[in-house]
């Protein structure tokens, strides 16, 4: 008995840590897809902890509840991805500060806080790989928001 | 089987309603300018069918005298068609206690049936409407031509021959009430008929409102005999002096008959237009002539003397009322004479003078007996002949002259206008009571009704009333004189295009013109009108007990020659002042009279239109002000301050809307936490 209940703190606290991964990614990314997965890995943690239980109390309903909450994920991640994308589309960023623009008319604008200056990336830092195949070519664009990912 | 008087009773005013419907309907689009046939047809076909029921009446209350041996004589003939159940409501009245607590036979229900009576006087009343109706439609054909609300007005007129048809033959005090609003209704209508001058705007509102004043007291009267008789059916409530209850407790007397009378005579004075009550219907004049003729000198404003004579068994149960009735009245017709006298507009004149008519024909009610119900009746039917003659006559002369109707600026019309002339002087002839035209005979009917009771007041009354008689005589001539006599004043674009009125216009003239020649004598001298009306139950019954005769006290033969005297020296004064160029004596006279105040009274009409201005509407405006004040800052405050508590909400709320989703994430999730650890604790 004892065995069986340390076996399944073992999942709860799994399943905790995911939720807080989940939940301090939503909480801390602003790129959209990032928050997204974010929220995907709290959901996982439910999932673990709910499988977790239904074992422990023999009841198959956790499981079955939890293959219900994947199907749902799915779908919710395929509205989910079109949304991001919508919105990519519309504003050419993934940042979800951008649609700050929809707050309260008379509410103050989002400033972007200074950042500090990244160090300067010498190259001479990273293990030199031999490239493999064609260098993609990367717009400037691109590179611009990368940064912030 | 067929039953005429029924048939005859529906018929009269259905007809009008028909026609009023058909023109309202049809008028704009398809009747247009024959919009006057539906109205004209239908208003036909109902004087008709009222004589014929005047006829037929006749022959039914010979036959209930010849039957009855004397005994009948005194019931009279009535005749009550039921047509529908109206409303009903149960054990309505009950003589005391709680409603389950009375027994049934103590109950009374609140019934208010459709119901149509013909007796003596009904029937007198729906031969004068509809007859003078009938050619006042007739003459508005030529009068009204080219107006753009020809079928308008059609529309109205029809409606109101409908209501008033329906008022005086109706047979309970509810009914009563639903068509005297019907007629202020149309009035209010006609004389607001050309809205769009302010004036006549105006004057159909003061119309309107002045008769609620006297609209509130009827509806009082009302409730009052509902609550004393428990019945407001004619033949209950007016069944004999004082009438009497439904549970036959006896003949009501003292205050409560009193206050019902006074109430109803309220009524009377709004619509009758008594002072104090007078001053909206010399403002109504503003409607077209016709209306004026019809509505504002012949019928309608005659409602309010039917509606006294209608009661008369219960004013004859109340002393004081009768006095009351014969002072206004008195007053009144003396009152409106001495305005008449001073005023320039040609149909203000005949309109104070109609006011004049009907304070006399009041005087005559009050005196609560057979001899003068029947005289104060016989004038109003006589009246609504010449004096819709002379309002007729000022229309054509309105429509000759294109709207000239201050007496200063016309005169000279006597051969340029040969037929309105002529039955213009026969109007004025009737209006002064000169033998044998048909006022003479009612005035003449009246001063001795009046003369020969015995009440001090009435000796005042008499010699009130013959004041007003020789001054009836001046204005009428006053007015004629100048209208038709010495030099032409009309502005040179009218006098151009002076034209006798078409025959449409002229033939109405000519008929009743020939009525006020001889209705008078040839229902006096045979005594026709009054041995009819007497067979009306109520009157004969009211009657009965106040009407008798004291000795001799005056001889018909002084009355008939003081007023024919009296009623020659005041168109003798006339001729004296209007006729020919006698500027500087009329001139020398309004200086003295004017130096007595007198003139200055009259040429204002008394300043009542002031004093009512300065007692009632300027206070009223003033607490219209201060309404308008509570309305704007503290009523529209409270419900602004409603509208801006939410608003404070938002405010406040409104920083937790700052766009950032990691925010509202936050907020989810801690308010999650809150809710666990309130959940665990």
């Amino acid at each position: 008995m004892h065995h069986e209940l340390a076996f399944l703190y073992n999942y709860l606290i799994v399943g905790a840590m995911l939720f807080g991964i989940g939940a301090v990614g939503f909480l801390a990314r602003r790129n959209m897809i990032v928050m997204f997965l974010s929220a995907e890995v709290m959901l996982q943690g439910v999932s673990v902890s709910l499988v977790a239980l239904g074992r422990f109390h023999n009841d198959f309903g956790g499981q079955v509840l939890v293959v219900f909450i994947i199907a749902v994920a799915a779908c919710e991640a395929a509205i989910a991805l079109a949304l991001v994308l919508a919105l990519f589309r519309r504003s050419g960023k993934l940042d979800i500060a951008v649609w700050h623009a929809l707050r309260e008319d008379n509410q103050p604008a989002f400033e972007e806080p200074e950042l500090p200056e990244l160090p300067a990336e010498t190259p001479g830092d990273w293990p030199k790989l031999t490239p493999a195949g064609v260098q993609p070519e990367i717009s400037p664009e691109d590179t611009d928001y990368r940064r912030h990912v | 089987m067929f039953d005429p008087i029924k048939t005859l009773l529906i018929l009269i005013p259905a007809l009008p309603l028909a026609a009023t419907l058909l023109t309202a309907l049809l008028g704009k689009r398809v009747l247009r300018e024959r919009s006057h046939l539906p109205a004209v047809v239908a208003v036909a076909v109902s004087c008709l069918a009222s004589l014929v029921l005047l006829f037929q009446m006749h022959v039914e209350t010979d036959r209930a005298t010849g039957q009855g041996n004397g005994e009948a004589n005194q019931a009279g003939y009535e005749r009550v068609v039921t047509l529908w159940n109206w409303s009903t409501v149960e054990r309505a009245y009950r003589l005391g206690g709680r409603p389950d607590e009375t027994p049934i036979a103590q109950t009374r229900d609140f019934r208010i049936d459709v119901t149509l009576r013909a007796d003596p006087l009904t029937a007198v009343m729906l031969a004068t409407v509809t007859f003078v109706s009938l050619l006042v439609t007739v003459y508005s054909i030529g009068y009204m031509r080219a107006d753009p609300g020809y079928w308008r007005f059609f529309t109205y007129i029809s409606l109101f021959v409908f209501s008033m048809t329906m008022l005086v033959s109706v047979n309970n005090f509810i009914l009563l009430y639903v068509f005297w609003e019907a007629v202020g209704l149309c009035s209010y209508l006609l004389i607001g008929f050309w809205f769009q001058k302010p004036e006549a705007a105006a004057a159909g509102k003061k119309a309107f409102l002045v008769n609620r004043i006297g609209d509130f007291g009827l509806a009082l009267g009302i409730f009052l005999i509902w609550t004393t008789f428990g019945s407001l059916d004619f033949q209950d409530v007016l069944s004999g002096p004082g009438g009497r209850t439904v549970h036959d407790t006896g003949h009501v007397q003292g205050a409560a008959i009193t206050a019902i009378c006074l109430l109803l005579f309220l009524g009377a004075c709004g619509k009758s237009a008594q002072f104090p009550l007078h001053v909206w219907l010399p403002d109504a004049m503003e409607g077209p002539t016709p209306v004026s003729a019809l509505i504002h000198a012949a019928t309608m404003v005659t409602a309010g003397v039917y509606l006294v004579a209608r009661s008369m068994p219960l004013f004859a149960a109340s002393v004081d009322a009768q006095y009351v009735v014969a002072a206004v009245g008195g007053l009144t017709a003396l009152l409106a004479a001495v305005i008449a006298v001073t005023q320039t507009d040609l149909k203000r004149i005949l309109a104070y003078s109609t006011i004049s008519q009907l304070g006399t024909m009041f005087l005559a009610l009050g005196t609560a007996t057979l001899a003068g119900v029947t005289a104060g009746m016989f004038h109003l039917f006589t009246h609504a002949f010449f004096k819709a003659l002379l309002f007729l006559g000022a229309g054509s002369v309105m429509h000759a002259t294109a709207g000239v109707i201050d007496v200063r600026r016309l005169g000279g019309l006597r051969r340029r206008l040969p037929t309105t002339h002529w039955t213009f002087l026969f109007g004025c002839l009737a209006l002064a009571g000169i033998l044998p035209w048909a006022g003479f005979w009612s005035k003449d009917l009246i001063l001795l009704a009046v003369g020969r009771q015995t009440a001090p007041l009435f000796g005042v009354l008499y010699v009130m009333a013959t004041l007003t008689a020789f001054l009836t005589a001046f204005y009428a001539f006053r007015a004629y004189f100048l209208t038709f006599h010495g030099k032409s004043q009309l502005p040179p674009e009218a006098e151009e295009k002076l034209h006798e009125s078409p025959r449409v216009m002229t033939v109405p003239l000519v008929i009743l013109a020939a009525c006020a020649l001889v209705v008078g004598a040839l229902f006096e001298l045979t005594h026709l009108f009054g041995d009819f009306l007497e067979q009306t139950p109520s009157l004969a019954s009211a009657s009965a007990e106040s009407d008798q005769v004291p000795a001799e006290t005056l001889s018909h033969t002084t009355v008939a020659l003081t007023s024919t005297l009296v009623a020659l020296a005041g168109l003798a004064l006339a001729a004296l002042l209007y006729l020919g160029p006698r500027e500087q004596l009329v001139r020398r006279l309004s200086d003295v009279m004017d130096r007595l105040g007198l003139y200055r009274l009259s040429r204002n009409k008394f300043f009542l239109d002031e004093i009512y201005y300065g007692l009632v509407v300027a206070p009223l405006k003033g607490l219209a002000r201060l309404c308008c004040l509570v309305d704007r800052t503290l009523i529209d405050g409270l419900v602004n301050l409603c509208g801006r508590v939410p608003l404070w909400d938002g405010a406040m709320l409104r920083p937790l809307q700052n766009g950032m989703t990691q925010f509202y994430a936050l907020g989810m999730i801690l308010s999650v936490l809150v809710l666990i650890a309130v959940l665990l604790i």
